[in-house]
């Protein structure tokens, strides 16, 4: 395997790809924009760290999942009534809110930060990640060819119309809701494994969720490539100057959002020329 | 037994009375006409049967099934299908899946996308738009949006459609096409049809009955001509007879 | 109990009410005439306490004299904003139906690059300076004569723009845009000129905001995301273009905080806020503004 450091960026852009992925099975199809992404990833690394050392990885990673399912889950539902603008700045508020409440029950659990011991090795998170990103990317995939993926594109041009039709709109916003969280909490928990160190305000990070939704801009969420484009642009960028200028980093972050917003929509896969596949 | 009757329904937003005591039957395959002012509260009647509102009373029955407290999707799938006085198309959506994703999600409940996709392109032959298929919904005219709404609400497969105002906007000749497209679409698909419509001649001359309707209450019922000569119907549209 | 009937307490929550009354009124202002969701909002707090500091650091100009800089400065970046990335939002396209939410996008992205320039250009370590700070006795209270300074430039400036608002013909004009942009158009409002008005007032609101913040606390380039947070919860609450709503909501605010902080701790501060807000927009899913419609 090539040095760590290689595996480190494999590492972020496999997470990235597999975030972008998941939140365009919400974002992308629905029409409901994310903002707080972040949430799910922050709770699939708690779940890891209170279960690290009471059960295998195996069981844990999933578990995250799973937890961050049933959490959209629950509370996707009053969450979805919110619509347009509202809905982007609610996910932020609730993720916002999230961290400061795992803050303060760590303060009760008399923990300030957590460090983890006996972390699995990089190449197993790297094989695990790489499974994650595949697996969202599938997901992708299928929800897009799916009768599923029919309603979600409909409710997401016009949700009263789509209901109209017989499109089950709340249903189907609530299960793109979870499953958008589903990946995103198993790849919280493998990140904190290989961090080794949790602490809330550090995981609950909001430049996550801001990262996500650019590389959707820049690389596009029309499709399955878009996020691939946008993820692995971003983590080039990245390499180049995070270590240096982590604020020149952010400058050019919040200038391509602008630029594509105003002027690329679509994103850099919809530049590209396009094959006319069916939907 | 009439396809759809509706007993002593009402409907109250706050203080304001938008519908009260509003009973009447539709025969399977009828064509029944909707009139009244604006305001009268047509719309909302369609808003009640199709789900999009709930009755603040009365009931509502579709082929022997109560329709109270069932949301939109699933009173679709039971056979009723409506349009928008303002047309909501799936704008970003082909005008051909437009119409597909209806054909899969309502009454006929298409089994695949290509199922979906052969209903589509037959209703689409109907109404005329054929050759738009692979157009964008969005790149349409009014006139050609409409014609779409009709497509998608008749590609449901429901047995009941409710076109609200589909002929607005129109000039008279897309008025006369609109006409023969309903009529058409009545025959192929052996469709019941509720209408509301300003448009007094094509309302006469679809309709095989006529419900009036005035603030909320229904002031007359009975076939156009009976409908024209009507004192009350007079009265409300053109003042109390010197 | 003591500490919670102190008057000192009392005046720390109004000066803070008065601040967020002052911050919201900007996003109202924004908000009410063109339906943008200004996320950097906070960010503009931000700058006008930087150009307060530097104002004083600098040139030994009083805090209170550099407001009128910081208020002018903000409103010509309003204006650039205006010309470089709204106007082309705000005219129509395909782009204008998703207005709000591209909107957001766009205000993020400005807000990302703000924070990180001014962190780039001096550094993220937080400044402070020390003006009026003589300590006077009031009742059982001890204030700083800032605070006192900070609380009447707030309330005269509310009450300014409320005047304007109500008694000044381009005031009505503001009020109309806000309450029906189409009729307000028919009428004969210069929807160009009137929005961009309220934009550099909003702005400039901000700005001043800022700078009396900077006078009781310290500035550090990340210090505006709590004044954005605080002024969506204040415009909800005090409904959206609602300005008295939004000046009574602002007041409310500040006194929660305060006394929440007293009575718990300040790590509980941010729940309240943040619960407050999620609660108020999950509690109103008909997107906070009755009965309207938002068709995507």
């Amino acid at each position: 395997m090539a040095g760590d450091y290689h595996v480190g960026v494999g590492l972020s852009l496999l997470m990235y790809v597999a975030l972008t992925q998941s939140w365009t099975v919400l974002s992308g199809m629905t029409g409901y924009v994310s903002l707080g992404h972040v949430v799910f990833y922050g709770l699939g690394a708690y779940v890891a760290v209170l279960l690290w050392g009471e059960a295998p990885l195996a069981a844990i990673v999933p578990l995250a999942a799973l937890a961050a399912f049933a959490f959209a889950a629950l509370i996707g539902l009053p969450a979805l009534r919110v619509r347009g603008p509202y809905f982007v700045i609610l996910t932020f508020g609730l993720a916002e809110l999230a961290k400061y409440v795992v803050i303060v029950v760590e303060g009760w659990l008399g923990k300030f930060s957590r460090v983890i011991f006996g972390a699995p090795d990089i190449e197993t998170l790297y094989y695990i990640m790489f499974g994650l990103a595949a697996a969202a990317t599938l997901m992708t995939f299928l929800v897009r060819r799916s009768r599923f993926g029919r309603g979600l594109l409909a409710l997401r041009e016009n949700e009263e119309a789509a209901e109209t039709v017989g499109v089950p709109t709340v249903r189907f916003k609530l299960l793109a809701y979870a499953l958008s969280a589903l990946v995103p909490g198993a790849v919280g928990s493998v990140m904190v494994l290989r961090q080794t160190y949790f602490e809330p305000a550090q995981i609950f990070d909001p430049v996550v969720s801001f990262t996500i939704v650019t590389m959707a801009v820049v690389g596009g969420s029309e499709d399955m490539k878009g996020p691939l484009l946008g993820a692995a642009g971003f983590v080039l960028l990245s390499e180049l100057l995070w270590a240096n200028a982590p604020q020149l980093y952010m400058v050019l972050l919040g200038l391509l959002l602008i630029v594509f917003v105003l002027f690329a929509p679509q994103g850099l896969s919809g530049l590209l020329p396009a094959r006319r596949k069916t939907p | 037994m009439s396809l759809l009757a509706l007993r002593a329904v009402s409907k109250q937003f706050g203080g304001l009375r938008a519908l009260s005591d509003i009973s009447f039957d539709v025969g399977a395959g009828e064509i029944v006409g909707i009139m009244g002012a604006n305001g009268a509260g047509k719309t909302t009647l369609f808003s009640l049967i199709a789900g999009n509102e709930r009755p603040s009373g009365g009931t509502i029955v579709f082929d022997g099934r109560a329709l109270a407290g069932l949301p939109p999707h699933r009173i679709c799938r039971l056979g009723i299908a409506r349009t928008f006085q303002i047309v909501r198309p799936f704008g970003g959506l082909t005008v051909e899946d437009n119409v597909a994703t209806a054909a899969m999600f309502g009454a006929a409940q298409a089994a695949s996308p290509a199922a979906a996709a052969e209903r589509a392109r037959a209703v689409l032959a109907l109404v005329g738009l054929a050759e738009r298929a692979g157009d964008l919904a969005e790149t349409l005219t009014l006139s050609g949006q409409k014609r779409l709404e009709l497509a998608r609400a008749v590609a449901t497969g429901g047995r009941l459609l409710m076109l609200d105002e589909v002929m607005a906007g129109l000039t008279p000749a897309e008025v006369a096409a609109m006409l023969e497209i309903v009529r058409r679409l009545h025959r192929e698909y052996g469709l019941t049809i509720l209408i509301i419509e300003h448009v007094m001649r094509a309302l006469m001359q679809l309709a095989g009955r006529i419900v009036v309707l005035h603030h909320g209450e229904k002031i007359a019922e009975g076939p156009p001509a009976a409908i024209g000569a009507d004192p009350r119907v007079h009265e409300v549209y053109f003042g109390a007879a010197a | 109990m003591d500490a919670l009937l102190s008057g000192q307490l009392l005046v720390a929550a109004l000066v803070t009410g008065a601040l967020y009354a002052l911050t919201a009124l900007g996003l109202n202002l924004v908000y009410g005439t063109m339906r943008l969701l200004n996320v950097a909002h906070g960010d503009l707090v931000m700058i006008g306490a930087y150009v307060a500091f530097w104002a004083f650091t600098l040139l030994a100009l009083s805090p209170l004299l550099g407001l009128v800089a910081a208020a002018a400065l903000a409103a010509l970046f309003g204006l650039a904003l205006y010309h470089g990335l709204f106007r082309r939002l705000l005219a129509g396209g395909k782009a204008a139906q998703r207005l709000e939410a591209n909107s957001l996008l766009l205000f993020f992205g400005v807000s990302v690059i703000v924070q990180n320039l001014m962190a780039l250009q001096f550094t993220a370590t937080p400044r402070g300076y020390q003006y009026l700070d003589t300590v006077y006795r009031w009742g059982n209270a001890a204030i700083t004569g800032n605070r006192v300074a900070a609380f009447a430039v707030a309330v005269i400036l509310c009450g300014g723009v409320l005047a304007f608002l109500r008694f000044h013909v381009t005031g009505l004009a503001i009020k109309a845009l806000i309450q029906r942009r189409d009729a307000a158009a028919i009428v004969g409002v210069n929807v160009e000129r009137v929005q961009q008005l309220a934009l550099c007032l909003g702005f400039a609101s901000a700005a001043v905001a800022g700078a009396l913040v900077s006078m009781t606390e310290q500035i550090s380039p990340f210090m505006g995301f709590p004044f954005t947070i605080a002024a969506f919860v204040v415009i909800i609450l005090g409904g959206l273009g609602n300005i008295t709503g939004g000046i009574a909501a602002g007041l409310l605010l500040g006194v929660l905080e305060t006394y929440g902080v007293a009575l718990t701790s300040s790590a509980y501060r941010s729940i309240l806020v943040y619960g407050v807000f999620v609660l108020i927009l999950l509690l109103r899913p008909q997107g906070l503004l009755g009965g309207r419609r938002i068709v995507r």
